[in-house]
């Protein structure tokens, strides 16, 4: 085990470097030089803040120094001070020669970003697991079919659309959720249940909203993996030896059906944070998809750079973790590793 | 494809659906100029924000505009957005994979690890950032899904030729002493087909999604050019007043995106024996 996650762990510095590289050349698709209006850098903005971009990545050297010193500057994880007038460092704290500490954007939008991510995978268990199971169980009967109608509609619905709609019903026509932010005004004078209570009020449409194509994709996944498993001969001999249909299912079958979810939810990593813009951005949840929608409306690039390379470290991170849990629950993948 | 094949494909109810959606929504972007009653971007200030009517079907936004006329408009930019960002990704798509199935060796893996990296950086930050430091633009919009997007046929096209080129038929043709060009474009391509147009089709859907998202944020088409994301920008705007700004482009972006999908889905049942088998 140790060994395998040390080749996995060895084979992310090649995509870590494919990343940078990647960030680099975005950085210089830029018309001329990302200082100037054509890339639709500010134009009131002084000629020294233009020098200190200039300066922040080193545009007046060589293509290949710059990307030598942005690798470096990678590899310590920093990425400077954002533009925009509070000028906070962009990914962590930093503290002054006076000992005052700067929290950094990353640092305070990540947490909210995750925690959402992780709601609505919960939420996406929970619901699209029955959902499937009930749809391989009735296969092309009244359940299925109506299932995988809600399957398509989850697939093609358009999040920002059905968020536009859930916040005029529950918020405009009805006051039943609060349609924008994380806390209500009063948050501060709540008891510890009140504020659990308010959070979640605040996050039930955005955790909805960014669970919603997955729901759709888990359903249809699990239906699938069921039918395919049914279909096996362990399936048939558990039945002949006479083993109740409850036992067969969800001892034999939905457990194997189960186990390429671990990867699939894996690969749903980088879906999850890069859909963080639009539920974000429409619920002002000041998570990492509006500080990066914000950023590139004001094109404050050091922040842009920032949340790319960050998003991507964490998608790879998301991988070598659904890859080592599927090697833990699958026996067979494990013995194959080890070796 | 094969007459015969055309016919098994939308035999399949699922697929017949999706194929009419489509063809209505071609029909319509094409017509658009003759069928729309206003021009689309006329600003009417006496006609500020009215409820759907005979006059204005679908109602007028916040300038007096014609919801109707742009709408119809806006089938145009879906329909381009998604046809083109798809044609640029299988494009890319083929090529890498047909190169990285067929040689193998170095050139696969060098493919394959690009493969690995695009598809570790989250797809909608990448396409903003591209954004950020291009203007937003309907071609660039086209360009950045298509650069963006092309990662799945990649495998796919790859995948197929991997598992072609060891079946007889191909050896056959190799021991006569084809040359890879002849084999690439006589055996392997054309039995990839299939999975290569489903995938396609599947992947219009998520280009018009993402079109319609991004022209929702602003990031996208550019006003006063008509889009279904943006006209739903100022159904956001007016919403607590103006529900048809909100209801009819999202329903339109639905049902197109269902079309797609379901055509999509009804192919890849109809004409691939095993997805066939499996769900039947």
């Amino acid at each position: 085990m140790i060994r395998y996650l040390l080749k996995r762990l060895f084979w992310m510095i090649p995509m870590l470097i494919g990343i940078s590289l990647i960030s680099f050349f975005i950085m210089h698709l830029a018309p001329g030089d990302i200082t100037t209006t054509e890339a639709g850098f500010n134009p009131k903005a002084s000629e020294e803040s233009r020098q200190k971009l200039r300066e922040l990545y080193h545009l007046d050297e060589p293509v290949i120094v710059q990307y030598g010193l942005w690798l470096e500057r990678m590899g310590k994880l920093d990425f400077g001070a954002s533009f925009a007038s509070h000028q906070r460092p962009v990914f962590w704290e930093t503290k002054d020669d006076q000992g005052n500490v700067t929290k950094g954007l990353i640092q305070e939008a990540l947490p909210i970003t995750l925690l959402i991510n992780v709601l609505s995978l919960g939420l996406i268990i929970a619901i699209a697991l029955p959902l499937g199971v009930v749809s391989s169980l009735t296969q092309n009967q009244l359940p299925d079919r109506a299932i995988t109608l809600f399957v398509f509609i989850g697939f093609a619905i358009p999040g920002f659309w059905l968020a536009l709609l859930l916040m005029y019903w529950t918020g405009v026509v009805h006051d039943w959720l609060p349609i924008s932010g994380l806390h209500s005004l009063h948050y501060d004078q709540l008891g510890f249940f009140g504020k659990i209570g308010d959070s979640l009020k605040h996050l039930a449409l955005p955790v909805f909203i960014s669970g919603l194509s997955g729901l759709a994709g888990i359903s249809l996944f699990v239906r699938n993996g069921m039918l395919e498993v049914l279909h096996q001969d362990y399936i048939t001999t558990a039945r002949a030896k006479g083993l109740g249909e409850n036992t067969v299912v969800y001892r034999h079958a939905l457990r194997n059906a189960l186990l390429p979810l671990i990867t699939l939810l894996g690969l749903a990593i980088p879906g999850l944070i890069g859909g963080s813009v639009i539920a974000e951005s429409i619920f002002a949840i000041p998570g990492m998809g509006k500080l990066f929608y914000d950023a590139v409306l004001m094109r404050d690039f050091p922040v842009i750079m920032g949340i790319l390379t960050i998003g991507s470290a964490l998608t790879l991170l998301g991988n070598l973790l659904a890859d080592l849990a599927y090697a833990w629950a699958d026996p067979r993948v494990r013995r194959g590793v080890m070796s | 494809m094969r007459r015969d094949l055309v016919i098994k494909a939308l035999s399949n109810p699922l697929a017949l659906v999706g194929f009419v959606i489509i063809l209505g929504i071609l029909v319509v972007a094409t017509l658009a100029p003759y069928i729309a009653p206003y021009d689309p971007n006329a600003i009417d200030v006496k006609a500020i924000l009215l409820e759907p009517s005979a006059l204005h079907y679908m109602g007028t936004d916040g300038l007096g505009r014609d919801v109707f006329s742009r709408m119809l408009y806006g089938a145009r930019i879906s329909l381009l957005v998604g046809i083109v960002a798809v044609g640029i990704a299988t494009a890319i798509g083929v090529v890498l994979g047909a190169l990285a199935g067929y040689y193998r060796g170095w050139i696969d893996v060098v493919i394959m690890r690009m493969v690995d990296v695009m598809l570790s950086i989250p797809t909608f930050f990448l396409i903003l950032a591209v954004i950020a430091f291009l203007t937003p633009s309907i071609w660039n919009i086209m360009i950045v899904i298509g650069l963006t997007s092309w990662m799945g046929v990649t495998r796919l096209v790859r995948a197929e030729f991997l598992s072609l080129r060891e079946r007889e038929f191909v050896m056959a043709s190799q021991t006569l002493g084809a040359k890879d060009r002849r084999l690439i474009f006589k055996h392997l391509l054309p039995n990839s087909l299939t999975p290569i147009i489903v995938s396609s089709v599947l992947g219009v859907a998520s280009a018009v999604l993402i079109e319609s998202g991004l022209s929702f944020l602003g990031l996208g088409v550019q006003a006063p050019q008509a889009s279904w994301g943006n006209i739903l920008t100022d159904g956001k705007e007016y919403i607590q007043f103006a529900w048809w700004l909100s209801l009819f482009p999202g329903l339109a972006i639905l049902i197109t995106v269902l079309g797609y999908n379901l055509l999509g889905e009804g192919l890849r049942d109809a004409l691939d024996p095993r997805s066939a088998n499996k769900n039947k």
